[in-house]
């Protein structure tokens, strides 16, 4: 154990040459830990606006919908896929379900709460104005939502790059693959480096999406911004 | 699937699982010893400034930044990173590398939660007190503490639940905890271990979260508005 | 052209209806204001007609149709709706706002842009103001452009709930002749719901006063209203200022002027005195021709033979044959000299005293 020890003092931080050597692999990492979150976000957006629109119509079914999406968010990720393995085993279905189930509640209550905030004289004047409730969601309640909506779908978005590196465990990972080979080697400097690398990416994936989806929203509502009034 | 299921209730049944280092007492002792230290040194460190701050309405732009940031850096890597730097600083792996991440970890969302707690304050109140001559430390000790104590308690029962769960990754830094039993039954593909020790975690997640919950509502000034309910990590 | 027929609203859970056993007429091409305090159903009764709120039982005919007869959304399409909050949708330009109800018709492209054009005219609006959106626009801005959206489809019915509400006292005078002006151009048949009587009476060609409940106390032309309220519940509604609301709807023509106390620019001392005597003042108005230079007084006499060399004082209001007698009533009550000059253009024409007015109210 202590000449383990002593080793890890003697070596460099970081190993810029087992970066170069691997960039494939970085590249193969990098496409799998976009993938896995666009799936999850893509479908758990899908699921979220479905759950909403019944929450939306039926008030009563809010509560019980944030309860057991609530749950699912507070199981902690490593049990739900815990839990799947025995299902679907070591495979994309048991990371995608464990990921989507922690969008759920971020999502539904971002998008019930993005329709619940539309002006109440905005939707009167749409029905007055002969609008059938189904125009009136997809043209008026929706777009206005967008704003509160989007930023649901960051938060989303960033967890999910965040968990993603977990189903390194189940044989996935993403950048959560160098992570934990990291790990494994973690008394060498090979072990720290990649260790390093996997975070620095999986963070600078995260802050990305996050960026570009904030210049999506501005792009997506030009009338937010105009406040003066003439 | 029953027979699985049979399995794991065997599992749970087997008087071995309940003994010695690696029992289920002593793994769930010690991963509520663990969680509790670390959200209870992260709280000590985090409140006070968040409070502090919040009541000079200072520092706003730092409390939103601090949780939008922490969120970005995958509790994974937190983890693992605190591996070298505690092998670095002499602390050897176990115990201070899982402390220190789960530390770290625990940290923004109480910093920022708390100061929204107290931040969102109704300003009438505060307004309505210092009129009625009470001092600076009076209004923040009698106004805007009780008041926001919810939304404290709120912010320490998300970061106890996230702080439980990342502990279960601390097992790949050779700690213990719950977290064992799912790292070893993937090392040794036992998926019956894997699966008791997910029901184990969720488990002790959810009767967490369930406390705090009961806590919050009993906390709550009567009259006052519900308790927040900022999201900001998601268990690892 | 809208007949409500014993309509009548209750809701569930609630004994007492909001609405109960209405009857009502609205004749095409008129402006009917409902009018009444809180609970009286007013605005009840309003979205029943464009079915946002659906009647309990009676019947409601638009142009000889019967509500039911056709589905809401297609009815509403037909109908101009304003609200007090307006409800612009924030997301669309001015341009677009205006365009919903063409669009929702299937209008296309050109036909609609032109109407937007024609209607932006209609309402006053500066061309400018199409590309924005509506957190650019000031209230009174959002307000006409609500009145266009409202006219878009060029629909024969208007509702309008409260309109005028959301802004401040000056704005709400100028929309309010605004809209007396477009009513005279365009004639639509317009059902407007209020909460203040002089606004009624303003707009109004009739005036509907609900009491608590639905109940319809008195439905006729204002100035019917005025002189004879149909009960003590109307008079008090009215307001202790009958007799002043009056005046404001009989315009300065139709009462009698006198010539009144008018000296030419060479008179003497002699005739402006005998002029005092004669109307028993202590002043004279010098002016000729159909033109009115000034007022003078006796101390302006002293010293003096003739009038020429006296610094003529400026009659403090001008009153306008179009002009109500409640402003004449102001402008007179408020001047030195207790009449006030009359003109027809710039043309004077006379003088109005009190005692003209007073006879007025009295008939």
């Amino acid at each position: 154990m202590m000449l383990l020890l002593a080793q890890v003092e003697s070596q460099p931080f970081f190993r810029w040459d087992w970066v170069f050597r691997n960039l494939d692999d970085i590249w193969d990492r990098t496409v799998e830990h976009v993938m896995l979150t666009l799936i999850a976000v893509t479908v758990g957006f899908v699921i979220s606006l479905g759950l909403s629109l019944v929450a939306i119509r039926w008030r009563r079914a809010y509560s019980p919908i944030t309860w057991a999406t609530g749950i699912m968010y507070t199981i902690p990720s490593l049990a739900l896929f815990a839990f799947l393995l025995p299902i679907t085993g070591l495979s994309v279905l048991t990371a995608e379900i464990g990921l989507v189930s922690y969008t759920l509640l971020i999502l539904i209550r971002n998008i019930v709460a993005g329709v619940d905030g539309v002006p109440p004289d905005v939707l009167e004047s749409a029905t007055g104005m002969g609008y059938t409730a189904r125009r009136r969601f997809l043209e008026i309640e929706l777009p206005l939502a967008l704003p509160v909506i989007i930023a649901g779908i960051r938060i989303a978005s960033v967890t999910v790059i965040g968990l993603v590196t977990v189903t390194a465990l189940i044989g996935f990972g993403g950048y959560g693959f160098f992570i934990l080979r990291g790990l494994g080697l973690f008394y060498s400097s090979i072990g720290t480096t990649q260790i390093i690398v996997g975070t620095v990416l999986s963070v600078t994936l995260a802050v990305s999406v996050d960026l570009g989806l904030a210049a999506t929203e501005r792009a997506l509502t030009p009338w937010a911004r105009k406040k003066v009034p003439a | 699937m029953i027979e699985f299921l049979g399995e794991v209730a065997a599992w749970f049944t087997d008087p071995a699982n309940w003994t010695g280092i690696n029992g289920i007492p002593n793994r769930m002792w010690e991963h509520i010893q663990m969680s509790a230290a670390a959200t209870t040194a992260a709280a000590l460190v985090a409140i006070p400034p968040a409070v502090y701050l919040a009541h000079h309405r200072r520092g706003g732009v730092l409390a939103v930044a601090s949780v939008n940031v922490a969120r970005a850096v995958p509790s994974f890597a937190i983890v693992a990173v605190f591996l070298p730097i505690s092998i670095r600083l002499g602390l050897g792996l176990g115990f201070w590398p899982t402390f220190l991440a789960l530390f770290f970890l625990a940290v923004p969302p109480i910093f920022t939660n708390s100061y929204t707690g107290v931040a969102g304050v109704d300003p009438a109140l505060t307004e309505a007190a210092r009129g009625m001559g009470m001092t600076d430390g009076q209004v923040l000790r009698r106004i805007e503490v009780p008041v926001a104590s919810p939304l404290i308690i709120a912010a320490l029962r998300v970061a106890t639940v996230q702080v439980i769960a990342t502990a279960t990754l601390a097992a790949l830094v050779a700690w213990g905890g719950l977290g064992r039993y799912i790292i070893d039954g993937f090392a040794t593909q036992d998926s019956v271990e894997v699966f008791a020790g997910g029901l184990l975690v969720a488990a002790l997640a959810l009767a967490t979260d369930a406390v705090f919950s009961i806590v919050e509502r009993r906390i709550t000034p009567r009259g006052t508005g519900t308790a927040a309910d900022d999201v900001t990590r998601v268990a690892a | 052209m809208i007949e409500l027929s014993h309509v009548s609203k209750t809701y569930p859970g609630t004994i007492a209806p909001a609405v109960g056993d209405l009857s009502l007429a609205v004749p095409a091409g008129e402006t009917v204001v409902l009018v009444g305090p809180s609970g009286c159903g007013k605005t009840t009764t309003l979205k029943m007609i464009n079915r946002l709120i659906e009647p309990t039982s009676g019947t409601i005919t638009v142009g000889g149709r019967n509500v039911f007869d056709i589905a809401a959304h297609d009815l509403r399409r037909e109908i101009g709706y304003v609200i007090q909050q307006i409800g612009l949708f924030p997301h669309r330009t001015i341009a677009d706002n205006i365009a919903t109800v063409p669009r929702l018709l299937g209008w296309d492209k050109q036909r609609t842009t032109r109407r937007v054009a024609e209607l932006t005219e209609l309402v006053d609006l500066d061309e400018e103001m199409l590309p924005r959106y509506p957190a650019e626009l000031s209230g009174g801005q959002r307000q006409r452009v609500g009145v266009a959206r409202a006219l878009a489809a060029d629909p024969p019915v208007l509702l309008m709930d409260e309109p005028f509400g959301a802004v401040d006292p000056i704005v709400r005078a100028r929309l309010q002749d605004e809209l007396v002006d477009l009513q005279a151009r365009l004639r639509k048949t317009i059902v407007l719901v209020t909460h203040d009587i002089d606004e009624a009476i303003k707009l109004g060609d009739r005036v509907a006063i609900l009491d608590v409940g639905g109940v319809l106390e008195q439905y006729a032309p204002p100035a019917d209203l005025l002189r004879d309220p149909a009960n003590e519940f109307v008079a008090d509604f009215l307001g202790s200022d009958r007799g002043i609301k009056r005046l404001s709807l009989i315009p300065v023509s139709s009462v009698e002027l006198i010539d009144g106390p008018v000296l030419g620019q060479g008179a003497s001392r002699d005739d402006a005195e005998a002029m005092m005597r004669r109307f028993e003042i202590d002043w004279v108005a010098v002016g000729g021709d159909g033109t009115l230079a000034g007022w003078l007084g006796r101390d302006d006499l002293a010293g003096r033979d003739d009038i020429s060399g006296i610094t003529l004082r400026p009659f403090r209001t001008r009153l306008d044959v179009t002009d109500s007698l409640k402003e004449a009533l102001d402008a007179v009550i408020s001047s030195h000299t207790a009449v006030a000059a009359v003109f027809e253009r710039d043309r004077y024409v006379g003088m109005i005293t009190t005692e003209a007015i007073s006879r007025e109210i009295v008939q």
